[in-house]
């Protein structure tokens, strides 16, 4: 298929982050280095040329960038400091607006002012409904438990909407991302081999073995990112699948398994949010050089959400209900705008992403060796 | 006759010869060849004790004769003639033996090699006996100069010249002086305007008394030799003749029409021009298309007719610059334009280049790398709906992605090729054509703009096509060479020349007819042949063809290369018996 070379398309891929790319000259020296290129998987240099030549279909249908993980080798080798690590991540930005239909993503990353409105209305609306609705008189004596007051069972219907409206968003949008970079290209992947390619999901979800790779020159990345990952997971799926069981009238042992994931989900979190924060702030080493906007308001508004829960669950051992109401509030009002503008449509997102490209890799591999295999036939 | 004594030297050239050659040994056995009085081995003999041994020996023990067995002759044969003027022994008495190109560099066997060391020197051994002094010529130079071509580099070297008070005569075809560069707008790298560089010069050349400018001229033959030529010249239908000792040839170059590449059909598209038009396009101030629109996209097709091997292999060496320039001035006429470069190297080599090509990548152009052996993009017309005049389709190498690209406007970078009277002129002055039609220097890299032909240089782009620096570095180079000459007030001939014996001459003419150098005459009135000793260089052609033998060779009599064959196999029959 012939592409029409769009130059405009550059000036469009600025707002998520892409820069330099003109520096590049194509010596491959970013490929050389990267200790993730697999044959006919050349990144960076392959999405490098997509940018500069502005090949929209070339580039939707390219998931290479989310198998990226951002060691920062190609930015530190590259002669010409084109950074393209930050071209990843940029495209990783750009890739989440190209498979979200709802044009959510697109808005936020474009238009700053409109993931800011949506992040304020959704905060007011959610203490403004605790104003209206939440029984005063209740309050002398508030524990967070679920079963207490009728309101906090609108709550738990509501998180299970909300859980079901995002996962609804995510999964139609893997869904096009699947069409984009398969089925359009048109990879003709043997059917039995989406049946095999599964087993790699849940392992790759769990343990993102292959980001060791790029842990080179004693870098601590994977297991950042796995503390950070597996603590954000864990509660991700306490709250929001099992708040009823989470949000109990009785408080545990400390030794209760409940409490001790918690407690490991929340160690997680801390660390790993600390080791970002304090990495995006010193800007030494590749990986956090450039910082989107997107990529402070995912730090600042996952640490909100973690600080406030450390102090509302400190409040409720101490038996203070006021406290714990008023933090409890505060809680939920940043954690509701996180999920709902985060996870669907912006950074958060790769949590469906890079599994499955991961998925889809395994696909593409399977099809163009079938391919490679035919022709071979074929020659023969 | 006096009685001949030999000296003879053999080179070690380090491990070169030594490594292959047992030279201690060839050294010591050569010694008892007839007339023989010492034989020695050495380091290095070019080196200057290696040229104190010969000048001590010759003198110590009387020496009338000297052979070096050493490198090739092309190398050092001058450095030793040196020695043998310093020692008061005529340079001609002497003859080297190549026991490094034709006999260490190219064998394996050691013991072979070592025989065939003492064979070549049994040859030189035997030659050099019949070797006679031969005594050098000098002939005064006349201090005018001919430069043929009035652009860039004639106009450079006219003033250099000129401006040292010697005669230049300037010849130009056209009707005005300035060459290719009164059509050009700005320069590249540093956007110097071309009409504010060329025209003071054109008026100091028009207002300098020494230079007499000949416009709408052509040469119509050459005579002479360096130092004294003469030439007849057409100027409007009046011929004149004129006298002077060198000649530079600046006739430049001519456009390559880009008719005969299919692809971009550049006859039938009325938006697909040359890189010349263009240029006159920016001279005039407006980029606009034939419908007088401003055009919104601006393709560059690089390397039209150059590196391709249906057209010219060679690099045009200007283009991809120029195309670069043109981006620039494209970008502050049309700053909403897109401009696209369908490249196939970027080649940004010179002063201030590399820098320019930077600079434009930040102005964003669009490079697209195409195969430009095998794969040329393709020029289409565009449909209504594709918004543009045109499209080119082209195979991207740098991605491996087939792409478009919208045009309403293609630029060729058409190729650098040599003027169509190249030939007949080179043929008039006595300079040859390389493959590529272009003037052949003396030698590439030592000797860049002389010619095979004394006194006549080379100079700008009908030797190779050039920008402009180079073009001036090597008419004020040739400038340079040529003063030094007339400063010096005579030139040394070439001594190992051809002479008739008249008595045995039949005035058949044959060697009239072999010269390359049209340095034999017939002298009707005596019935011989002449040579002109100042054009005739040696070459030996005239001897081998004369059917009498009346023709002899200086240096390479018939005696004299009779007893070197006979020396070599002598020598060589003998190793074999033993």
């Amino acid at each position: 298929m012939i592409q029409r070379v769009n130059p405009d398309l550059k000036k469009y891929l600025v707002k998520y982050g892409v820069q330099d790319w003109n520096e590049c000259f194509h010596c491959g020296n970013c490929t050389a280095i990267c200790p993730l290129t697999d044959q006919g998987f050349l990144f960076p240099r392959k999405a490098i040329r997509q940018v500069q030549m502005g090949l929209k279909t070339s580039l939707a249908s390219n998931f290479d960038p989310w198998l990226c993980y951002y060691c920062g080798e190609c930015s530190e080798t590259c002669p010409r400091d084109a950074n393209p690590g930050e071209l990843m991540m940029s495209l990783r930005r750009y890739l989440t607006s190209v498979y979200d239909w709802t044009g959510f993503s697109k808005l936020f990353y474009t238009k700053k002012i409109w993931e800011f409105l949506t992040i304020i209305i959704l905060f007011i609306l959610v203490i403004a409904s605790f104003v209206v609705w939440f029984p005063k008189e209740q309050i002398a004596n508030f524990t967070t438990y679920i079963g207490d007051h009728s309101f906090l069972k609108v709550i738990e219907a509501g998180d299970l909407i909300m859980a079901a409206v995002v996962a609804f968003v995510l999964i139609s949008n893997i869904f096009r991302m699947w069409y984009l970079t398969i089925l359009k290209p048109k990879y003709k992947v043997p059917f039995i081999e989406y049946f095999r390619g599964i087993y790699v999901l849940p392992g790759v979800f769990a343990s993102q073995i292959s980001f060791r790779k790029c842990d080179t020159d004693g870098r601590l990345y994977w297991v950042n990112h796995l503390l950070l990952m597996t603590g954000y997971t864990l509660m991700f799926i306490l709250v929001v699948v099992f708040l009823p069981k989470f949000q109990v009238s009785e408080v545990y042992n400390w030794y209760h398994w409940q409490r001790l994931l918690g407690y490991y989900a929340t160690f997680g979190l801390l660390f790993g949010l600390s080791a970002m924060f304090i990495g995006r702030w010193r800007k030494k080493s590749e990986k956090f050089k450039f910082s989107h906007l997107s990529d402070w308001l995912f730090i600042i508004m996952l640490f909100l959400t973690t600080l406030t829960g450390i102090l509302v669950h400190i409040f409720r051992l101490a038996d203070m209900p006021y406290a714990t109401y008023y933090l409890y509030i505060i809680h939920l009002a940043v954690l509701v705008p996180m999920i709902c503008v985060e996870v669907p449509f912006s950074k958060w997102s790769h949590l469906a992403y890079r599994p499955f490209s991961i998925y889809f890799y395994y696909l593409k591999k399977a099809a163009l060796s079938k391919q490679h295999k035919s022709k071979l036939a074929a020659a023969a | 006759m006096e009685e001949t004594r030999i000296g003879l030297y053999v080179c070690w050239c380090g491990t070169n010869i030594a490594k292959m050659v047992d030279v201690e040994n060839v050294a010591k056995e050569m010694e008892s060849m007839p007339n023989v009085v010492v034989s020695k081995d050495y380091k290095y003999m070019c080196s200057d004790p290696g040229q104190d041994l010969i000048i001590k020996d010759i003198k110590e023990h009387n020496l009338n004769r000297v052979v070096v067995s050493a490198c090739s002759p092309r190398i050092h044969e001058l450095t030793f003639r040196k020695a043998l003027e310093n020692a008061g022994l005529n340079p001609y008495m002497f003859e080297m033996a190549n026991i490094r190109e034709h006999d260490s560099w190219v064998h394996t066997d050691r013991e072979e090699a070592t025989r065939k060391a003492k064979t070549l020197i049994a040859g030189a051994l035997n030659r050099v006996r019949w070797h006679e002094s031969l005594e050098k010529r000098t002939v005064d130079m006349n201090p005018a100069t001919l430069i043929i071509g009035g652009g860039i580099a004639g106009i450079s070297a006219a003033l250099e010249i000129a401006d040292s008070g010697k005669k230049v005569y300037l010849i130009e075809k056209s009707d005005k002086l300035g060459g290719h560069l009164l059509n050009v707008d700005l320069t590249y790298p540093y956007m110097y305007s071309a009409q504010e560089m060329i025209k003071p010069k054109i008026d100091r050349i028009e207002n300098n008394p020494d230079i007499d400018i000949f416009l709408n001229t052509q040469i119509e033959d050459l005579t002479g030799y360096v130092g004294n030529f003469q030439t007849k010249i057409s100027q409007d239908g009046a011929e004149k003749e004129l006298k002077f000792g060198s000649i530079i040839v600046a006739t430049g170059l001519r456009a390559f029409n880009p008719d005969s590449i299919k692809d971009y059909d550049y006859a039938n598209f009325p938006n697909v021009i040359t890189s010349v038009e263009f240029e006159a396009m920016l001279k005039s101030g407006k980029i606009l298309t034939k419908e007088g629109k401003e055009p919104k996209n601006i393709s560059i097709i690089h390397c039209v007719g150059s590196r391709n091997h249906d057209y010219h292999e060679y690099c045009s060496r200007t283009c991809c610059m120029t195309a670069l320039k043109y981006s620039n001035q494209i970008r502050s006429a049309l700053p909403d334009s897109h401009i696209y470069h369908a490249y196939a190297d970027m080649r940004a080599f010179g002063k201030g280049c590399e820098e320019l090509y930077t600079k434009t990548s930040g102005k964003d152009v669009i490079f697209l790398m195409y195969d430009q052996k095998n794969d040329l993009p393709k020029i289409k017309k565009a449909s209504v709906k594709d918004k543009c005049e045109m499209l080119i389709e082209l195979n991207e190498k740098l991605s491996g992605e087939s792409v478009e690209v919208a045009a309403d406007m293609v630029i060729l970078m058409v190729a650098m090729e040599s003027n169509d009277n190249a030939k007949t002129l080179g043929q008039t002055v006595g300079v040859s054509l390389c493959g590529n039609e272009f003037y052949i220097e003396k030698h590439p890299k030592l000797d860049p703009v002389a010619t095979t032909t004394d006194g006549v240089y080379v100079v700008g782009s009908c030797q190779s096509p050039k920008d402009i620096p180079d073009s001036v570095s090597q008419a004020r180079a040739a400038a340079a060479r040529i003063l030094a000459k007339i400063n010096y007030g005579t030139v040394e001939v070439e001594v190992t020349t051809a002479v008739v014996n008249e008595e045995l001459c039949c005035g058949c003419q044959t060697c009239v007819c072999v010269c390359p150098y049209t340095a034999i005459s017939y002298d009707e009135e005596k019935n011989v042949s002449v040579v002109n000793e100042v054009l005739c260089k040696g070459c030996g052609t005239c001897g081998s063809a004369c059917p009498t033998g009346a023709i002899k060779c200086r240096h390479y009599t018939d005696q004299q290369i009779l007893s070197q064959i006979e020396g070599l196999l002598s020598k060589s029959l003998e190793l074999q018996e033993v």
